[in-house]
């Protein structure tokens, strides 16, 4: 669930400053980061419940097109073959090291024979006609040739048999007495891997979940009538899957996954009324345009969702609109005759949608005013989804366990077997959802832990807080000459949270002199006027703010980024009043200050020398929607404990980096200075690829990547890995232990059966969840020149995990993806503009 | 219960979906490929489960011919026939009186067709409005098959029609005829009785259940999240004024803390009620340790839940086993979570 994670993790960066401590990093850990439900992303989905979506096999009509004419977005990133392009993984991709273990995963085959086919056909009627009603009563009404497995959508038709000739020529006799010539011919023979095929396997069960009674929402399918309330919260759950079928290794199979749907019970009226009640009476209007502006209303009657553009409120419900045909009714009245609903709140104002035509984006948009009272809120607001209890009470029911997820796979996967309508539909062409897949993967060895002189072996590969507790920190300059800044309330706090730090910092080898304390009651210009007047030298600023307004954080990150590059770390007021947390608070406080002034925390053991390990990621700016955010973080020596970073903003919304070139040539350039030599190896990890978009980064990220290096040298040719790495991914993985199914242990790689045959692609368990399924996180080696054997890219991978500074365990993604994200959600939130590039060579976006 | 013969499309059935006085809503039609083309319009939206309705309705559609008769079409209040019988041929035709008045015998039966007098105001229109069409009657046609049929199955029948002629040619009447017909005596249980010996000769095609309070499933889904979230915004309050209680007590250094303590809830009460409560203490909240109960009696008050359960009986009956309550039962238990559990550390 990453969505949730990351609505979890804002939840705590916003919402608590002061936990830019590593506690976000831990409710990151802690979700079971899946797309199953992702919260910001799919509440905004559009509800709906379309009935001909595609090709439909039966009597009514079908296309391989979805309505409205847009061609199906390639979300499985079809037709990309980079595995034949390297030759070292041609034969294998598989490792071998490690311990084997048994995973159950939530893949079904499909019991096709090996030469099962479909049939595709052409047909053309003489005299052409023009209604495809008609089309396809008069080709339907020869059954008997045709069989009971068939699918036509006017002009193709499929079939599981193949008809007796290549070309069949038939005719029918129209109510009119018009004889009609209709000509069927054989344009292909579909192999169940072609992606015709697939996109018809998942058509067809696209019809099995709807005979479920299972309505489609987004790309899922939902149980409406089985809702899990949260009435405290005023939600409302479905439970559904996401259900796909994909070409895998060996065969194509469905994937099924446990998703949520989460719906509020909450109208726009209501949301108003209590906005109403709680805030100043003058700035209503003003901060009830500023809430829901841009929100997605759902309006149940009808079921459609609409986008909230603007208000008006002169506008009653008593108040008139022209109808279609020409004449006036009132809004009451409307709703009355339409939909017998009466409207109860006779002074509310009108929301104003602007609809655009799906078909013709040409058509002006046409203007649509709705009633607060009967649209209903989705998505989660900034203010729900900062809400600790609702975000847990939300959590609490849509993590499942691997066992609880497992059961309602076996429900789905009975209830299919079971009910008649659905397995016919399966029948029909020779499909039956078969058992599910059980495979082996390979646990690999836990990694030690590097400090100064000394090593440590985790207990817990997860989580080494314990274990390197009295260990000296890698290495890190004095911390002599800086500044905190608090206001004289929270003076106390200050001094309090001044003496831990220099007792956590003493053992780890951190020695902190006493800052230069500078009170002010006068809020955060007065903080910034303060910064403005010291003079350089100032290592860092530290900040007690008393409360957590963004704004505030904002203003100080901004002017210390952009304006004066100095490293800084702010904390909340409150989060220095917990007496018992103190020691951890400031342990963690202390590591973070470290990581922003340059310094080293731990490492692993890297055995190639002079590699060079780069992270990016792309985002969207918070404030700027149409701008993208390039992350770009490469490691500076060969440990891999130094860090580079770069910070592109792109005016292009696309997810695509167009910026890598002097991102590159920026991180080489370094390397070099710090090194005196070239990288010999380099390895790129780029998160936040969109689905469907993995063609995009293999054709124009790649070749941006390559063409900097022989600006070095002409002879320069390191050797180049890049890896798509994705949080999500459909297949999940479950091990047996004590007669029920856990969590597979942490390390576990699946290199066979689940992954794709024309990709080098891999799944590596690096997260221990505390909760919930854990999610696999999928890595695609799209470009690899290096001849790194499989199992060494998997290692390097998984150790790449575990250099997170932010978080002393493992995390889900290489350390640079994460450092690069954290990099892009800073400068999306708070800074909105490229950061000072004298803060470069350190963690200062932690 | 609303029949539509000959429903086409189903864009009448859609249409009636939304009222609410209907709860049984069926089709029928012959040309079955026709019906399933857009019937998925009348199955439940997602809306309708978010939100039960207080009615019942159930939507059903058959394939079969008004010639036939089916006991699935018995006990209908209103059976429309909207330009049906221009359709049917002369055998069916001549069935059809005694399908509809004969043996459904509905209260009401509305039936268009089209009025042939208003044809030569179509352009286009040589022989007949549409090539399915088997006869197109003048009025004094449809007025003495409908009188007659109306007289024999004892009905009464008043004419009126849609689509007023353009002005100078009045005289041709409306563009469409509509007859319709009321029994004249109600119905006696005799063929009801018959339901047993007329066979099925309509297959159904569709049925949709609509999520309904009269279903117990969704109303004790709806009671108990009404409670639940009323529990809640009382809690809220309560708490609310207890720490401000608090602070003004920490602020008057007061040390002593009452652990048990009884408060009224700010409620927005009127003022009726307020007495009420007054009047009977036990539908007072009180806070009591980490818990807040609040007596079911105040529940009660809620005007949705109110509204939803009718008695307090049904209440205590509906929430049973799934709303956390006190030891006997007459109060919800919300606890209070501490609020340091917020924190992430």
């Amino acid at each position: 669930m990453q969505g949730d994670a990351r609505a979890a993790f804002r939840s705590v960066t916003c919402g608590g400053r002061a936990r830019e401590s590593g506690a976000g990093e831990r409710a990151r850990a802690r979700s079971e980061a899946r797309p199953s439900f992702s919260l910001s992303r799919s509440l905004n989905e559009i509800i709906s419940v379309p009935y001909m979506d595609g090709l439909s096999a039966g009597d009514s009509g079908c296309t391989l097109v979805e309505r409205g004419g847009k061609t199906r977005c390639n979300f499985q990133d079809l037709g990309v073959y980079t595995r034949e392009t390297m030759a070292h993984v041609k034969e294998s991709k598989t490792g071998s090291s490690g311990i084997p273990v048994k995973v159950v995963t939530n893949l079904y085959n499909l019991g096709l024979p090996r030469e099962w086919q479909l049939y595709q056909y052409h047909v053309t009627f003489s005299p052409e006609l023009e209604s495809k009603r008609l089309r396809i009563a008069l080709l339907y009404s020869h059954t008997e040739l045709l069989g009971k497995a068939k699918a036509f959508d006017g002009a193709i038709l499929f079939l599981s048999q193949k008809l007796e000739n290549q070309i069949t020529e038939l005719s029918s006799v129209t109510k009119r007495g018009e004889t009609v010539n209709i000509t069927i011919t054989l344009t292909n023979e579909l192999a169940s891997s072609s992606p015709v095929c697939i996109q018809f396997f998942n058509i067809i069960f696209k019809k099995v979940l709807k005979k479920l009674s299972m309505y489609q929402v987004g790309r899922n399918f939902y149980s409406p009538s089985d809702p899990v309330e949260i009435p405290q919260h005023k939600l409302t759950l479905w439970p559904g899957f996401a259900v796909s079928i994909t070409q895998f290794e060996n065969r194509v199979m469905l994937s099924a996954d446990v998703s949520h749907k989460v719906l509020r019970s909450e109208t726009v009226l209501e949301f108003m009324t209590n906005l109403y009640t709680r805030i100043d009476r003058s700035c209503f209007i003003q901060t009830c345009e500023k809430e829901l502006v841009g929100l997605i209303v759902l309006t149940r009657y009808n079921n459609k969702t609409y986008r909230i553009d603007d208000f008006d409120w002169c506008v009653k419900p008593t108040d008139t609109f022209p109808k279609r045909d020409g004449t006036e009714i009132s809004y009451i009245d409307y709703y009355k005759q339409q939909y017998d609903i009466t409207l109860t709140d006779l002074n509310q104002p009108m929301l104003v949608s602007r609809v655009k035509s799906k078909q013709n984006s040409t058509v002006e948009p046409r203007v649509v005013h709705l009633i607060p009272e009967l649209c209903y809120l989705t998505g989660l607001t900034s203010q729900a989804s900062a809400d600790f209890h609702l975000m847990r009470d939300l959590s609490k029911e849509m993590h499942l366990s691997p066992e609880q997820r497992q059961q309602r796979l076996s429900r789905l996967a009975d209830n299919i077997q079971r009910i008649k309508e659905a397995r016919l539909e399966l029948e029909m062409w020779g499909l039956q959802l078969g058992c599910q897949v059980s495979l082996t993967g390979r646990v690999i060895p836990t990694e030690k832990i590097l400090m100064q002189e000394q090593t440590c072996l985790p207990m817990s590969a997860g989580d080494w807080s314990k274990d390197m507790r009295n260990m000296k920190i890698i290495g890190v300059q004095c911390l002599d000459n800086w500044l905190m800044l608090c206001s004289n309330r929270n003076g106390e706090q200050a001094e309090n949270l001044l003496n831990c730090l220099k007792r956590v910092g003493s053992p780890m080898g951190f020695h902190i002199e006493y800052p230069r304390i500078s009170k002010s009651d006068s809020g955060p210009y007065m903080f910034l006027f303060r910064v403005q007047v010291q003079e350089p030298e100032v290592q860092l600023v530290m900040c007690v703010l008393p409360s957590n307004q963004k704004d505030c954080y904002d203003l100080i990150k901004k002017f210390l980024s952009l304006e004066r590059p100095v490293p800084s770390q702010c904390v909340l007021a409150r989060t220095l009043n917990k007496q018992g947390m103190m020691m951890s608070v400031a342990t963690k406080i202390a590591m973070q200050i470290i990581c922003k002034l340059g310094g080293e925390l731990w490492a692993v053991e890297i055995p190639l020398k002079s590699l060079m390990v780069i992270g990016i990621d792309v985002n969207k700016d918070a404030l700027n929607k149409g701008s993208s955010i390039v992350g770009f973080v490469a490691s500076t020596n060969s440990k891999i404990t130094r860090w580079f970073s770069r910070c592109i903003l792109q005016n292009t919304g696309t997810d695509i980096a167009d910026c890598l070139k002097v991102c590159m040539k920026g991180a080489i350039s370094k390397w070099y200075k710090c090194n005196s030599e070239l990288p010999a190896r380099i390895i790129v990890y780029r998160d936040g690829v969109p689905d469907g978009k993995l063609k995009m980064v293999v054709d124009y990220e790649v070749p941006q990547l390559l063409s900097v290096l022989t600006e070095f040298a002409t002879n320069y040719r390191p050797k180049v890995s890049v890896i798509v790495v994705r949080k999500k991914c459909i297949p999940r993985f479950f091990a047996e232990a004590n007669r029920s199914l856990q969590n597979p242990p942490v390390g576990t790689v699946v290199d066979t059966e689940a992954t794709r045959p024309e990709w080098y692609d891999f799944y590596l368990i690096s997260q221990l969840a505390r909760q919930g399924t854990v999610n696999p996180t999928y890595y695609n080696v799209v470009y690899d020149n290096s001849g790194l054997k499989p199992d060494h890219m998997q290692r390097l991978t998984y150790k790449m995990c575990h250099l997170y500074y932010n978080w002393p365990g493992l995390i889900r993604v290489p350390a640079p993806c994460q450092y690069a994200h954290k990099l892009t959600f800073l400068v999306g939130q708070s800074i909105h503009r490229e950061p000072s590039l004298e803060l470069a060579d350190k963690l200062f976006y932690l | 219960m609303v029949a539509d013969l000959g429903c086409a499309d189903c864009t009448l059935l859609w249409m009636l979906k939304f009222c609410k006085c209907i709860e049984v809503l069926a089709g029928l039609d012959i040309r079955e490929n026709v019906m399933k083309e857009k019937m998925h319009r009348l199955s439940p939206l997602p809306g309708d489960y978010l939100q039960p309705s207080e009615r019942s309705l159930t939507v059903s559609l058959h394939h079969g011919s008004v010639a036939h008769k089916d006991p699935c079409m018995l006990g209908f209040d209103l059976v429309t026939c909207i330009e049906l019988i221009e359709h049917l041929e002369a055998t069916e035709l001549e069935m059809f009186p005694e399908v509809v008045f004969g043996f459904m015998a509905p209260s009401m039966v509305v039936i268009s067709t089209p009025n042939s007098e208003f044809n030569p105001l179509l352009p286009g229109v040589t022989l007949f409005r549409h090539s399915d069409h088997k006869f197109e009657w003048d009025r004094a046609q449809f007025e003495s098959w409908a009188i007659h049929a109306a007289t024999h199955y004892d009905y009464t029948v008043e004419f009126t029609g849609l689509g007023i002629p353009p002005p100078g040619t009045e005289d041709v009447g409306f563009c469409t005829q509509i007859g319709v017909f009321m029994r004249n005596h109600p119905k006696n249980g005799e063929t009801v009785s018959s339901e047993k010996h007329t066979k099925h000769a309509y297959k159904t095609v569709f049925k949709a259940v609509y999520p309904s309070l009269k279903d117990e499933k969704y109303l004790q889904n709806a009671v108990v999240n009404e409670v639940i979230f009323g529990a809640e915004i009382i809690k809220r309050r309560l708490l609310g004024n207890f720490k401000s209680e608090r602070k003004k007590h920490n602020e008057t250094k007061l040390k002593f803390q009452p652990f048990k303590c009884c408060m009224r809830c700010s409620t927005n009460l009127s003022l009726a009620e307020t007495e009420k409560c007054a009047a009977d203490r036990s539908t007072e909240p009180f806070v009591d340790g980490n818990k807040v109960c609040i007596p079911l009696a105040k529940i009660f008050l809620i005007p949705k839940v109110n509204q939803l359960c009718g008695t307090f009986e049904k209440l205590n009956k509906l929430i049973a086993g799934k709303v956390a309550l006190n030891s006997d039962g007459s109060a919800v238990i919300v606890t209070v979570e501490n609020e340091n559990e917020e924190q992430e550390y």
